[in-house]
């Protein structure tokens, strides 16, 4: 890996981390979702320090240039989470659901207790 | 028997009225679930002291007939009847899809095809290829499985209300037939949308429907 590429890896990785923590500080960022990139950033910190681990992961993939083992990682990653995602979605989704009916019914409830007390 | 219709209804002002007209007439319990409409559905329910949910967002077709299944659920019904806010499907044959469920099966589709040849259109194309996949998944031979149109017994309502994966109308019957679940056709008319815009208007949805219900038949069900 070319030292200019461990230097924007480390540059990135700290400003991802920085970029982090302040949005749980600013509190964009729920905790329990911000370890996974945490621990992403930590990730690459490392990777950028010290690239020599992949020299021989790549040798033992036969990938010519470890730099693509960083991509492969990467993307592999990337899918991970993405997936993650997904599945978070499928289960709000299925709250929305239960809280929209829960909400419809009250709302009915109320309507006819209103109701009744006009008359 | 326990009755409850489930009426859906997004942006149906104009079909509304008569449709709800005739099934209190014929002395069903009937629910009618607002999806957030943007005419004045919601006005004309308040006003006519209609039995109604106002829904807060747009859930869609699937939400909001769990919406509705849930209801059922709760209020303790024996069989939910579905029939579409567009007056498509004539509440005339309810009573045919109930005497089936009293007769002991546990869903019942209003089928358009029992009786009749199934025209040759882009859309019947579809019904086809779907009545085809779950003839290979379960070896069952169903006419009409797009139908929108059906009653549910007991045990399905508080199946279908507490699971995620019932895409559509389709592949809940798979599931159904799959389980060794009783499922009959029942020979129905529709009649074409009174007014209003179906959904299969965007074709991109419909290749998306027909995917996500073909690949849920063969995987999931």
């Amino acid at each position: 890996m070319s030292s200019s590429l461990r230097l924007g890896l480390l540059l990135a990785s700290v400003l991802v981390l920085g970029l982090i923590l302040y949005s749980i500080i600013k509190k964009y960022l729920n905790i329990k979702y911000s370890i996974v990139w945490i621990l992403w950033a930590l990730g690459s910190l490392l990777m950028a320090i010290f690239p020599e681990t992949f020299y021989g992961l790549s040798d033992l993939l036969g990938i010519q240039l470890p730099v693509n083992t960083v991509f492969l990682i990467m993307t592999a990653l990337l899918y991970a989470l993405t997936f993650y995602v997904y599945i978070m979605i499928s289960k709000h989704n299925e709250q929305i659901i239960s809280l929209t009916y829960e909400v419809a019914s009250l709302k009915k409830e109320l309507e006819e207790l209103k109701k009744k007390n006009e008359r | 028997m326990k009755t409850l219709v489930i009426i859906p209804a997004y942006n149906e002002q104009d079909n509304l009225l008569s449709l709800i007209e005739d099934i209190r007439n014929r002395g069903y319990d009937y629910l009618v679930i607002n999806d957030c409409s943007t005419d004045g559905t919601e006005e004309l329910l308040k006003e006519n002291d209609l039995n109604h949910f106002d829904l807060p967002i747009n859930l869609g077709i699937a939400g909001v007939t769990r919406v509705g299944f849930k209801y059922a659920k709760d209020h303790d019904y024996d069989c939910a009847v579905c029939v579409d806010g567009d007056g498509q499907h004539p509440p005339k044959y309810i009573h045919d899809l109930i005497s089936e469920i009293e007769k002991g099966n546990d869903y019942v589709v209003g089928s358009r095809f029992v009786d009749q040849k199934k025209p040759v259109t882009m859309r019947m194309l579809g019904s086809r290829l779907l009545c085809f996949l779950i003839k290979v998944k379960t070896g069952r031979s169903v006419k009409d499985p797009t139908s929108g149109m059906r009653a549910l017994g007991k045990k399905v309502i508080g199946q279908f209300a507490d699971s995620m994966n019932f895409y559509a109308e389709p592949d809940a019957l798979c599931y159904l037939l799959h389980k060794g679940l009783k499922v009959k056709e029942v020979q129905v008319e529709m009649k074409e949308r009174e007014a209003g815009v179906s959904y299969f208007h965007n074709p991109f949805k419909s290749i998306y429907y027909m995917m996500s219900v073909c690949l849920s038949i063969l995987f999931v069900q």
